[in-house]
């Protein structure tokens, strides 16, 4: 077997899993669907070991395969065939997302009990993975859009899960309306790249693109920016991240899924992969690094003061990717991959971990009304501590290598880069606040009473409502199923929880300075044909800059304890004296209020006038009303001609029809 | 020369005229039916046994007619209009199913009109004679006429008559257009001739050409329709009884931009070059305008309908782009728009049902609690619909775009804002039907066993189509250059 057909094994799991599961919805008893969406899932990622073994076999040189399986399109220039491309960037991809999707998806077996639609969830949830990885696995630009636009259906559904809640479908359709204007923009982009490299496929485009673009022409500047707006609709990269916020009102598995393993790395991914194209535009890249540490700033100030648990995790991914965008733009591409799965380990944790701690609270997610649940939920507790440790990079967690690298290597990049390196570091104190911001605030102090009952063995129970609006209501499909589940009843849970909790601690082995660069090495010969291969910190540099990093984390780590647990007065006193900064950070520096102002509004009012002034008076009005102006000039005249000449019209055409069928049969006869 | 084709033309017909002379009622609608799904069975092998690698006219058909007039009796297949039949014969099928199992009052009549509908539609797609298509073209307007004016709901009167004047005011421009070319055309002292192969061998002055072409253009605008020829559009759309509307905006609006491609480009260059410029401008200002009033309805037939200007829009642009890509991708795309309004507007009717007949978007909502049939196959068509990746439909749009990017760069880049926009009109309509609170009016259950086998095919041939789209580009692609390098080819004489 070979790595291609592994490939397309890869695929061949999830799509399966996905149209078992979907057809068989409602014949499908109790956890079924789950467990044969999570084999589905275990399959592409065996699957994917199988690339990699089979990849790993072959020459430094030959690491880059393509299969195509039919012609999908082809007319004039614009010749598209179903294509994979298997080389190391696709295949670490694949490992990371089915792996991490697996441990979602038996996650979600347990956390989706009870709920009334869950085999519709695990249809989504396969079609999800199963768009990721055509995305990642994709070998030309058609293929890409494709699994980039399924990505965004498959959020969409997700968000949207709980269809009876407003608050859900509307955060689905803006999810899906940024994600389409990502698409149009990458749309654009193969356009240009069509018209002058005359090729969709990457290897075409990336052979032509030496001879016809010369550096920082103006097309492939054009076509790196649109990509770019594809890149930050889908990695949720100012100024197109609102919608990912809104997106935490689907199930909290979903979260987990959308902002660890799959979706918002695609950008990620999608720089990475198109990166002669970036090193030929710098400004393009320049401005991709900007944006990456701009939004990693602004999305760390706002996770510290936002209270709801979900969508501080949230902030936090959108954060942590800036740190990925930054890193792929600045070249450093073994780094930026390697923060992208460490990221997917610790994220993934920290969502199942509050997803348990919200199962507690009966569905309730706001961390003021949280509190105490260290003794109710040890492995709770302890799991999102190391998650919370890993996000902080805490010194030899898996965050600690991966992020601090990104910023040695901006550093070693010199200029400019360094000042970027600087606000990486300043937000890097940020996290590790927020980070334990929440876990002091969820699992220390004194037990709210929801803690206090679980200790005795009694789950909380409210009666269902939205957690956001506070409308009643009911536990049938399209509303949160009656049962809440934490991890520590619940084996699949602790199950999915555990080998994350693992990686999250010792997935940084991988990459030790001066040691083994396992993941630098593996990926490189994706990334062997790079301007800045050379580009490289020195060992002893980059344990400075880790050290930097570490003593940052200790120190917020330290700031959050003295905040949140010694000196509790001092958090309303702060808010208190710093009123105006934390009103401007907790409306999220007001992006949403804009955008209604910029877009929403005038939509609607062009929407308005379209309809009561164009219509009306316009198209109805002036052109048909003189249409029939025209008609009743000449009164009862007109109109007696005009119904007879209709009726004579009609005959006429009848006639004409019989005579036509008449001479037919008698000329074939 | 074959009679293949005269059969699959006059078959729906011939049903039609049997059953109402000689069956009781509902034998005939049986007949009717059977006869559309012989023309589909008939079509099908047509598919299969065309062959892709000629650009010209297959299963031809050609005979006097009037020969005073130099009218022939002239059909035939190619890659331009192979699809457009197999969509002809594809959309009957379930309207008339969905027809079948439900009263009427006067059911012969309602069922013949059915089926002359149909005949007219194969026939205007087939004729390779411009009288021929000018006659068809008419004929389809009459079985319209009496089905939305006797089985219309609502305003029935006004929307019939505005749809009568409309189309007939375009009829006759596009008569006089006929007759003008036929003509105008002819040599000194040589025989007039319609032969739209003919006619394509003849020139005529490029003054000449261009009044002409306008005139044909503003027949099809109203047709299809376009900004700002649309005024008929929302009373006939609120009135047509649902299957009917189905073909209607399916089908029927095809015919004409399909007309650009068949007799403007190959007959009239010149003209067709002249205004280039301008049937973009009215092609982008129709996806702009369609879209933003898609959005901004009430009533779900009606955003339809205003969606429909804006696809037409996308299709007229492909059409006017003179790209090979760019009228590739207004083939495919008269295709794929059909294969999503049929469904559309039978699932609207299968909505209304679940909702004391309301289409109006305030009162509807949540229908997929006890739906979940319904709302999944409602999905594929919404997505289909706006085009996304993955659907027949992306293909189309993604040709479009590209040919109109080449030549014309700001028009291609205004168009595919109506690509942003139709996500957001088209899953508003989703959101609102099927997702949120269940509505004021709504009752929710899922298909019935017949709603599904009539919606069901119809979404398989959508997910076909998406997954192989090849399978049609492979088939037309010869026949859609051809008519693109004539239009673009300068003319001898200049």
């Amino acid at each position: 077997v070979s790595a291609t057909s592994y490939g397309w094994l890869v695929l061949a799991f999830p799509l399966a899993g996905c149209i078992v599961v979907s057809l068989l919805w409602d014949r499908l008893p109790g956890r079924l669907s789950g467990w044969i969406a999570s084999g589905a899932i275990f399959g592409a990622f065996l699957s994917s070991i199988g690339m990699f073994v089979k990849i790993q076999d072959r020459p430094e040189e030959a690491k880059s395969l393509v299969d195509t399986a039919w012609t999908y399109a082809a007319t004039a220039d614009f010749k598209v065939g179903l294509t994979i491309l298997v080389d190391p960037l696709s295949v670490f991809m694949c490992l990371v997302v089915s792996g991490v999707s697996f441990l979602i998806h038996v996650y979600s077996v347990a956390y989706m009990t009870g709920d009334r639609g869950s085999s519709r969830y695990f249809a989504y949830l396969n079609y999800f993975v199963l768009s990721m990885l055509l995305l990642v696995l994709a070998g030309n630009f058609v293929i890409l859009i494709i699994g980039w636009a399924f990505v965004g259906a498959a959020s969409y559904l997700l968000i949207s899960f709980w269809y009876r809640r407003s608050t859900a479908t509307y955060a689905g359709i803006k999810a899906f309306v940024i994600n389409v204007i990502g698409d149009v923009g990458l749309v654009i982009a193969a356009f240009l790249l069509l018209d002058k490299t005359g090729s969709l496929d990457y290897a075409g485009i990336f052979g032509a693109a030496d001879n016809v673009f010369r550096v920082d022409d103006g097309t492939l500047v054009a076509a790196c920016l649109l990509i770019l707006l594809g890149a930050f609709a889908k990695s949720a990269q100012l100024p197109l991240h609102t919608w990912l916020p809104d997106a935490m009102e689907g199930p909290t598995p979903v979260s987990a899924l959308i902002h660890a393993a799959t979706m918002v790395t695609a950008g990620v991914y999608l720089i990475a992969r198109m990166h002669p194209l970036f090193e030929m535009a710098p400004t393009a890249a320049d401005i991709s690094a900007v944006i990456g540490t701009a939004t990693l700033l602004f999305a760390a100030t706002v996770a510290v003061v936002t209270t709801d648990l979900k969508r501080i995790i949230a902030y936090s991914t959108i954060s942590q990717i800036g740190y990925m965008v930054l890193g792929v733009s600045i070249a450093a591409y073994g780094p930026g991959m390697f923060h992208l799965m460490t990221h997917a380990f610790f994220k993934a944790l920290l969502f199942m971990g509050a997803g348990s701690v919200i199962g507690a609270m009966s569905g309730l997610q706001s961390i003021d009304r949280m509190g105490g649940f260290r003794r109710a939920m040890p492995f709770t507790f302890v799991t999102f501590t190391i998650g919370a440790l890993a996000l902080s990079g805490f010194p030899f967690t898996a965050g600690f290598f991966s992020k601090d690298e990104i910023l040695g290597f901006a550093i070693a990049r010199g200029g400019g880069y360094v000042v970027l390196a600087v606000i990486g570091y300043a937000a890097a104190f940020l996290t590790a606040f927020y980070a334990f911001r929440m876990v002091f605030r969820v699992f220390f102090r004194n037990p709210v009473p929801e803690a206090r009952e679980l200790e005795h063995g009694h789950p909380a129970h409210h009666e269902p409502q939205n957690p956001a609006t506070g409308e009643p209501e009911d536990p049938d499909v399209g509303f949160p199923g009656p049962e809440h589940v934490i991890a520590e009843r619940s084996w699949p849970m602790k199950a999915a929880m555990a080998p994350l909790a693992l990686l999250a601690l010792l997935a940084g082995v991988l990459q030790v300075p001066g040691i083994d660069e396992a993941v630098d090495k593996f990926l490189e010969p994706t990334f062997a044909d790079s301007r800045y291969a050379d580009v490289h910190p020195s060992t002893g540099t980059e344990w400075i800059e880790l050290g930097i990093g570490g003593l940052l984390a200790l120190a917020a780590i330290a700031l959050a304890y003295f905040i949140y647990i010694q000196r509790r007065e001092l958090r309303l006193v702060i808010r208190e004296r710093f009123d105006a900064v934390h009103s401007f950070l907790f409306h999220k520096w007001y992006f949403d209020e804009l955008y209604d102002l910029l877009v929403t509004r005038p939509f609607a009012a062009m929407g308005r006038f379209g309809r009561n002034v164009v219509e009306t008076d316009f198209v109805q009005g002036t052109i048909v009303g003189g249409a029939t102006g025209v008609v009743r000039v000449g009164s009862s005249f007109a109109r007696a001609i005009q119904t007879g000449y209709l009726r004579g019209y009609a005959l006429l055409l009848a006639l004409g029809v019989a005579a036509l069928a008449l001479y037919f049969l008698i000329s074939s006869s | 020369v074959t009679i293949h084709l005269s059969i699959v033309l006059f078959l729906p017909l011939a049903a039609a005229l049997v059953g109402a002379l000689l069956l009781p009622a509902p034998a005939m609608r049986w007949l009717v039916l059977a006869a559309t799904v012989g023309v589909l069975a008939y079509v099908v092998v047509m598919l299969a046994d065309f062959d892709s690698g000629s650009g010209g006219l297959q299963y031809v058909t050609d005979d006097e007619w009037i020969s005073e007039l130099g009218i022939r009796y002239q059909l035939g297949v190619d890659g331009l209009n192979l699809f457009l039949l197999a969509l002809t014969a594809i959309a009957w099928v379930p309207c008339t199913l969905w027809s079948v199992f439900r009263e009427h009052e006067r059911p012969k009549l309602y069922f013949f009109m059915l089926a002359l509908a149909e005949t007219a539609v194969l026939g205007a797609f087939m004729a390779q004679d411009l009288a021929l298509f000018v006659v068809f073209f008419d004929l389809m307007l009459v079985p319209f006429y009496f089905l939305i004016g006797g089985w219309g709901t609502g305003d029935r009167v006004r929307a019939t008559t505005k749809f009568v004047i409309y189309t007939l005011a375009g009829s006759l421009l596009m008569l006089a257009a006929a007759v003008a070319l036929g003509v105008l055309s002819t040599p000194e002292g040589g025989q007039i001739s319609f032969s739209i192969a003919e006619l394509t061998r003849r020139s005529t002055g490029t003054g000449t050409q261009e009044w002409i072409v306008l005139l044909f253009a503003l027949a099809f605008f109203v047709k299809a329709p376009l900004f700002p020829l649309h005024g008929w559009i929302p009373e006939t759309y609120r009135s047509t009884p649902l299957p009917v509307l189905a073909l209607l905006s399916g089908v029927l609006s095809k015919v004409g931009v399909y007309g650009f491609l068949r007799i403007v480009l190959p007959t009239m260059p010149e003209g067709a070059q002249h205004w280039q410029e301008l049937f973009i401008v009215v092609a982008v200002f129709s996806i702009l305008y369609g879209s933003v009033l898609a959005f901004s309805q009430d009533n779900v037939r009606l955003v339809v309908a205003y969606s429909s200007i804006a696809q037409l829009g996308f299709i007229t642009l492909g059409i006017f782009s003179f790209d090979d890509k760019g009228a590739q991708g207004a083939v495919i795309q008269m295709v794929n728009h059909g294969l999503v309004v049929v469904p559309l507007f039978l699932i609207i009717g299968v909505i209304a049902v679940r909702a004391k007949g309301s289409e109006s978007l305030r009162e509807l909502g949540g229908m997929a609690f006890r739906a979940p049939v319904l709302a999944a196959l409602f999905l594929i068509v919404t997505l289909a619909t706006l085009a996304m990746p993955g659907s027949p439909n992306f293909v189309g749009e993604i040709l479009i775009l590209f040919g109109t990017l080449e030549d014309k760069l700001v028009y291609g880049l205004v168009a595919s804002a109506g690509v942003a926009l139709a996500a957001v009109y088209m899953i508003r309509v989703y959101q609102r039907t099927m997702h949120n609170r269940v509505g004021p009016a709504v009752e929710s259950r899922d298909l019935d066993r017949l709603d599904f086998v009539t919606i069901a095919p119809l979404v398989g041939v959508i997910v076909a189509l998406g997954v192989y789209p090849q399978f049609v580009l492979h088939r037309s692609e010869d026949a859609v250059k051809d008519k693109v390098q004539v239009a673009t080819r300068q003319s001898p004489g200049s």
